[in-house]
């Protein structure tokens, strides 16, 4: 039990060390102030075509990856029964059965919360996000399509997403019924389908407005807001969490208690 | 033995499923009269004159493919000895200490020879590539930046980029030493420098030249090529290789037993 928790912080110090290694790698093309730092207080850059432009190296400015409801009012999570009996099982395990803990990708809205940064990337007809955590990737489709009928699930979902005025609306559905919402263990659904605005405030500054949408789980949509800082004069790392991962030699043998 | 086998579904079983994706129609392709995608077309060109990599390739036959980079050479690869012995010593057990069998990712260039799609975005400065194999991605910088003097030794390394002339020039270097070149085993160490050049014949193929440098496991430079071909009116599966992986129920007793 102690093992596990331990483990998994540990993972988690080793992880942060990296990132503090990395050699400095100034940002081209961002707003400075007079002395050369990055002004983050700046407006939000647009693209030709008037729209906020979202691209650029972001990472969470709150810590939800625990508890993705943290900063909501106390039992405002409106479970069905059988999903706060599963959400208090994990939480009395310890999360021992947390796909993450095996290397698999956080799915949506997990992967925004990891407080590792990640990579906005705008192409025509796509938006593309780099995450660090696990070195996975989304695409979010921009180009006007529909949700296919009959959609493979995954762990990502499928994500199309068109903008509202200055706000990018993504719409995910088509999940597998695996995913956690966050290391909790706040359970989810095939079911679920989940909105996320992304609205950029000003150059070092966006909001992710997520919405949890799962009649599988949950007796009513809720919503939780996420702020993100932009991460200047950095980069990614290659996190490859296959190695030297200790889930197989600790997970199993916790399993056969 | 088994692990021969158990590669062998495992290729088998992600092929039907790329079988079962949707179709999902490419928007804004060269298409011939009765619709299909004209694979002949020129190449597209950006308003710079450049030719745009970006699209949706798949090693196409007739390259090395990822089962033995070497495969198409008339030449014998120039190893060090000891680089031979660790090859021949990784086929003879059946590539057991493989890192892909858990779930690593491949590193540059095995994921460029990998049988499944990839695909490459270009944005202001970079190019990327998605690999639908592990879900895995790779940045190369375009930005004019120098390589590192100290990278962080990765299995993708550190890739910039240049054009010379239409030929996309990658070069790669901060490798870690546990990389492996392809399925068979070819050895590669933290000398290791990849140079590949990206050359897109037509709308629907393109070449990557992939010059191997690396003095400690071979004695001088060698040079494949793997043929892309686009992949039009399709997309790329969430292949999540943690799934169901067999191999730390099979590794560790195979390596307990030896």
């Amino acid at each position: 039990m102690q093992s596990v928790r331990i483990a998994v912080a540990l993972a988690c110090v080793m992880t942060a060390a990296p990132a503090a290694q990395w050699l400095k790698q100034p940002t081209p093309g961002i707003p400075r102030t007079a002395d050369g730092k990055p002004n983050l207080s700046a407006p939000a850059p647009r693209t030709a075509d008037g729209t906020p432009d979202l691209s650029g190296l972001w990472r969470p400015a709150a810590i939800l990856i625990g508890d993705i409801a943290a900063n909501l009012p106390p039992n405002s999570v409106p479970y069905q029964a059988w999903a706060e009996k599963l959400y208090k099982e994990r939480r009395a395990n310890d999360g021992r059965d947390d796909p993450t803990a095996n290397c698999i990708v956080g799915g949506v809205p997990r992967s925004d919360l990891v407080p590792y940064p990640f990579k906005i990337l705008q192409v025509p007809g796509m938006m593309v996000i780099l995450y660090e955590a696990v070195h996975s990737y989304r695409q979010i489709f921009a180009d006007g399509r529909s949700f296919p009928a009959d959609m493979n699930p995954t762990w990502f979902g499928y994500s199309v997403g068109k903008w509202e005025k200055d706000a990018f609306v993504v719409e995910t559905k088509g999940f597998n019924d695996r995913g956690w919402l966050d290391n909790f263990g706040k359970p989810a659904t095939d079911k679920l389908r989940v909105v996320e605005r992304f609205v950029r405030k000003d150059f070092g500054h966006m909001d992710v407005y997520i919405t949890i949408d799962d009649p599988g789980a949950y007796t009513k949509p809720w919503d939780v807001t996420l702020p993100l800082a932009l991460a200047p004069d950095t980069e990614l790392l290659e996190y490859i969490c296959n190695e030297n991962n200790k889930y197989f030699e600790i997970i199993p043998k916790a399993g056969s208690r | 033995m088994k692990i021969r086998f158990i590669v062998v579904v495992v290729f088998a079983m992600s092929t039907v499923v790329s079988a079962q994706w949707l179709k999902h129609p490419t928007a804004g392709i060269p298409r011939t009269a009765d619709g299909k995608p004209d694979l002949t077309a020129p190449t597209p060109r950006l308003a710079n004159g450049k030719p745009v990599l970006a699209g949706l390739w798949r090693p196409a036959p007739g390259g090395p493919g990822v089962g033995n980079i070497a495969r198409n050479l008339k030449d014998p690869v120039p190893f060090q000895p000891w680089a031979e012995a660790l090859l021949k010593e990784r086929r003879a057990n059946n590539s057991r200490d493989d890192p892909t069998a858990k779930c690593i990712v491949g590193g540059v260039p095995r994921s460029d020879l990998v049988g499944y799609p990839y695909r490459i975005l270009e944005v202001p400065g970079m190019m990327v590539i998605l690999y639908e194999a592990v879900h895995a991605y790779r940045q190369i910088f375009t930005d004019g930046r120098e390589l590192p003097k100290d990278p962080n030794p990765a299995w993708f390394g550190y890739s910039v980029a240049k054009w010379d002339g239409d030929a996309l020039v990658v070069t790669t270097a901060g490798f870690n030493d546990n990389v492996w070149l392809d399925n068979s085993g070819h050895p590669a160490t933290e000398q290791l420098r990849v140079t590949e050049k990206f050359v897109r014949k037509n709308f629907g193929n393109m070449d990557i030249e992939i010059t191997i440098d690396d003095p400690k496991a071979y004695t001088k430079p060698w040079t494949v090529v793997q043929p892309l071909a686009f992949q039009a009116d399709t997309e790329l599966l969430e292949y999540i290789c943690n799934e169901n992986n067999k191999y730390f129920e099979i590794i560790p007793k195979l390596n307990a037993d030896r």
